[in-house]
């Protein structure tokens, strides 16, 4: 499933760039994170607790960055599996200046199976969508309390 | 015999347990030490196996036993292959659990044994499975294109068989042929969601060395048969018992599911009951399919609507495994021509693994598919030609002069397709009749000059019933007069226990309600194959009565000398023996199964065995052939796609018919299920093989809300191959639900141009097809 959309922040590209790569901030911001262990470089275990759906699940996987080009692109990739099944997901993430602010444009490919994917695949869109804006709307706070 | 209770409407003898809750069904099996599994599940389509870690779970405490694959030794291999066919090269049947590669989602990896389910469920979550996923085959024509992914890699392709049955010169009948039409039709995937999932129950006893598993099943002696083998057990000390089962519709016949296997061993294993119980959610996966294939078919017809030739091509979904072989796909190559004159005919079809849940019957097995492809061509043909749909119907129906006929086919028995009777005129006139479609053109237009849309369907078909191979049946008359019917062919809700009682009971003198009858249970009748294909009433249903038959005869001629008068003047009724014309002079059947097994004194020289008891087999030459007419008014909302039945007519023959209100519930269950298969339940899969509708939230059973009231007719044509006179009638209600709806709904899209060429539809893709009609009204 396919995901993608923009949000434009209040700060300029540099700070989002280095708010977005701090694992506090990742850590503070992601939904339903539970544990973010750096293994390596850009590299991360990752423990999520997250409702789609009637399905609440608890997924533990690998997160990546690659294709790092500061400050304006990287590419995510996730990997994750638990009781109610798997999810494994691809992204970019864009930013460019705008004004005194910047705007971040990101894209994804989810794939989900198991469980989540019988019972939660109607409603991960939404979910999807929601937790991403939640992600955005706390990374925003960030920005703007100067953290 | 007489006939009191053969034909009569009385209520059934198993409904007072059931509608107080006093059923006994797997799950209501408690046992004392009873332990409890849960299975891991495959979460990928198709995935390489790296390695299973169970010391998680095995540590935690409650947990008895996990098993993986690497534990089950001998047992590991894959499962009987069962019906082999030549044309079946590739017969692949799954391991109780997946060793190096899983191949569909919901494939059993692990069985996890506690002492509560919840414990096991829990421990399943900590089974760390190292999955290397790969990309999978989510349909039947992905899996048949070159270079898609293989199911099974080591056969080097996605089919597994090829078929072709053929009658008549049909090339020649298509090359002289004024009229040509072709079409493809796609009928999806379906679940038969018995109310009952599956469930196993098995206690080993290590002194006595006596298995018991109770088992949700359709099939219980061949299930104990198995058994037997794989664990080096006599059969007379393994019982299976199918109790009250809550549905089967085919998907429980399966000798074996994993968990048959899996379930006795483990209790086997650990000396404790182990219970299983499929929750509804592996029952959507775990549970064998069916209805997916695609068919390239094309009719040939003359300037009067005659057929002249049918040649269909179609792909046949088989799951990831064909452990049923090519039941399905030949009875929808064998159902299609149905109870029109066919001239010649080829269908030529490919069983094709994908990576989805294993395919076998289904409550119509096919026949709905090739009954949907037949009617649908033969609308075509009346609207190509301008001919009125019933009237080319009417034009192409065999006639009643002609049984028996042979259709020129080779059906799922092996047997030639012959028909042995029928009156399929008589049935197409009632149904149209009972709809009243004389009327129907004005009504049509009276509808629509008020805005609405609404459409008539009227489609016919054959079904293939009681095959053989046999059935059997012990009937004993206890010293009390009760009559004590046993025999193998269990019982899913079809009212056994009523229809072979009311066979007995006329032979007997007796009521039904004297008829205790016994069903499934391998201790109390060890011979018989099972309950499918719409065929226990007739082979088992003739087996009682020739059983009691016998016992009749035995009490006469106990009767006889007791009451010191010939045999010939021996009269049973009432629950007694009287003399001809001298009703004092009488002794109950208690007494007489009482006299017919002495204490002391030697037996005359004709004595053929204790008791009034009475064993008999009955194994019919081939199979009965049912057949009945479906006609419904449906109203289509064109904004929202939905639809309102107006009226839904089964005009239905099946033979004798042993008891209205049994066959008019086994036709309302089916027509429920045709309509799911027509308009609600879809089976979705993502492109990956991941199956999205695995609740009720999703996979939509039509409810009391969207089934209409139904209006039955029986027209009795009897059988002549059996001695009741009776055909099957397990699979009538739902065959012809697909084809008649479609063509009601594109009657009533007619201003729109929409044509319907798939089951099931939905209203969302009713609202697409109007959109691709591209008329406006």
């Amino acid at each position: 499933m396919k995901l993608d959309g923009t949000n434009t922040l209040a700060a300029p590209i540099e700070t989002v760039w280095t708010t977005l790569n701090d694992p506090e901030a990742l850590r503070r911001c992601t939904p339903g994170l539970q544990e973010l262990k750096e293994v390596g470089p850009d590299t991360y275990q990752a423990t999520l607790t997250i409702g789609i759906a009637a399905v609440k699940g608890t997924y533990s996987g690998t997160l990546r960055i690659t294709d790092k080009q500061p400050p304006r692109h990287y590419r995510i990739a996730l990997e994750g599996s638990g009781g109610a099944g798997f999810m494994k997901g691809e992204g970019s993430v864009d930013l460019e200046p705008q004004g005194n602010g910047t705007l971040l444009r990101w894209s994804g490919d989810v794939q989900v199976g198991g469980l989540i994917a019988g019972v939660g695949q109607r409603m991960l869109g939404g979910v999807g969508k929601m937790l991403i804006g939640q992600f955005f709307k706390c990374l925003e706070q960030r920005l703007g309390s100067g953290t | 015999m007489g006939t009191r209770y053969v034909g009569a409407r009385i209520a059934r003898n198993e409904d007072p347990a059931l509608l107080r809750g006093r059923g006994l069904f797997v799950d209501d099996v408690r046992l004392p030490g009873m332990v409890h599994a849960a299975v891991l599940r495959s979460p990928h389509a198709r995935a390489r196996i790296h390695g299973v870690d169970t010391r998680r779970a095995r540590a935690v405490p409650g947990v008895l036993a996990v098993y993986t694959h690497a534990d089950l030794g001998r047992l590991g291999a894959p499962l009987p292959k069962l019906i082999p066919h030549p044309s079946l090269i590739h017969h692949k049947t799954q391991c109780p659990l997946a060793s190096d590669a899983v191949r569909y989602v919901g494939e059993p990896v692990a069985l996890v044994v506690a002492e509560s389910r919840y414990l096991a469920e829990d421990a399943c979550d900590l089974i760390e499975v190292a999955y290397e996923p790969l990309p999978a085959v989510a349909s039947v024509e992905e899996a048949v294109r070159p270079g898609s992914p293989l199911v099974h890699e080591d056969i080097g392709t996605n089919v597994c068989a090829r078929y072709t049955q053929q009658t008549g010169d049909v090339d020649d009948a298509f090359a002289r042929a004024p009229h040509r039409f072709r079409e493809r039709f796609v009928v999806d995937r379906g679940a038969a969601c018995p109310m009952e999932t599956r469930g196993v129950v098995a206690p080993w006893d290590a002194r006595t060395g006596l298995l018991e598993v109770w088992d949700s099943t359709q099939a219980p002696i061949p299930i104990r048969n198995g058994l037997a083998a794989m664990f080096g057990l006599l059969q007379h000390n393994v019982r299976v018992v199918a109790p009250d089962v809550g549905g089967g519709f085919g998907a429980k016949i399966m000798m074996f599911y994993p968990e048959e296997v899996l379930v006795p061993w483990a209790a086997m294993r650990l000396g404790r009951p182990v219970k299983w119980i499929e929750d509804r959610r592996e029952s959507m996966v775990a549970m064998n399919q069916e209805r997916e294939q695609i068919h390239d078919a094309e009719i040939a017809a003359d300037g009067d609507g005659r057929i002249l030739g049918v040649r269909t091509v179609f792909l046949y979904d088989s799951g990831a495994y064909i452990p049923y072989g090519l039941i399905v796909p030949i009875v929808a190559s064998t159902t299609l021509p149905g109870p029109y004159r066919v001239p010649s005919y080829r269908c030529e079809f490919a069983a094709v693994f994908t990576n989805k849940t294993t395919v076998s019957p289904y409550r119509g097995a096919g026949r709905p598919h090739g009954v949907f492809v037949m009617e649908r061509l033969l609308d075509r043909v009346a609207r190509e030609l301008g001919l009125d749909r019933a009237e080319v119907r009417r034009r192409n129906l065999i006639q009643p002069d002609q049984f028996p006929y042979d259709v020129g086919l080779i059906y799922q028995d092996n047997a030639p397709l012959r028909y042995d009777s029928g009156n399929y005129p008589l049935c197409l006139e009632r149904a149209l009749d009972l709809i009243d479609y004389a009327a129907w053109p004005a009504r049509k237009q009276a509808a629509r000059s008020e805005g609405r849309y609404v459409g008539c369907g009227v489609a016919c078909y054959v079904e293939g019933t009681g095959i053989g191979p046999y059935e059997g049946c012990r009937i004993t008359v206890e010293p009390s007069g009760k009559v004590v019917v046993a025999t193998g062919v269990g019982t899913q809700g079809q009212g056994h226990m009523t229809s072979l009682a009311q066979i007995a009971a006329d032979a007997l003198g007796v009521t039904p309600r004297d008829v205790s009858v016994h069903t499934g249970d391998t201790a109390l009748f060890n011979w018989g194959t099972g309950t499918f294909a719409s065929r226990a009433a007739t082979v088992a249903g003739n087996a009682v009565a020739l059983a009691a038959q016998a016992v009749r005869e035995r009490a006469r001629r106990v009767a006889a000398t007791l009451l010191e008068a010939p045999v010939e003047e021996i009269e049973l009724a009432g629950g007694k023996a009287s003399v001809r014309g001298v009703p004092a002079r009488a002794v109950s059947l208690g007494e007489l199964a009482v006299a017919a097994n002495p204490l002391r004194f030697a037996m005359p020289a004709d004595w053929d065995g204790p008791g009034l008891e009475a064993v008999r087999y009955f194994t019919p030459p081939q199979g009965a052939f049912s057949n009945g007419v479906h006609a419904c008014i449906v109203e289509v909302d064109p904004e929202t796609g939905m639809l309102s039945f107006h009226r839904y007519v089964v005009v239905h023959d099946c033979g004798r018919v042993i008891n209205p209100t049994i066959l008019e519930g086994q036709i309302h269950g089916g027509v429920a299920q045709g309509l799911g298969g027509a308009f609600w339940e879809k089976l979705a899969y993502d492109e990956q093989a991941q199956p999205l509708s695995t609740t009720f939230m999703d996979y939509l059973l039509p409810t009391a809300a969207e089934v209409p009231a139904l209006e039955v007719a029986h027209v009795e044509t009897p059988s002549p191959l059996n001695p009741l006179g009776i055909k099957g009638a397990g699979e009538a209600g739902v065959i012809p639900v697909a084809a008649a709806v479609a063509q009601a709904i594109e009657d009533a899209l007619e201003p729109f141009g929409a044509h319907i060429a798939e089951a099931p539809l939905s209203p969302s893709r009713l609202r697409q097809l109007i959109a691709e009609g591209r008329r406006t009204p």
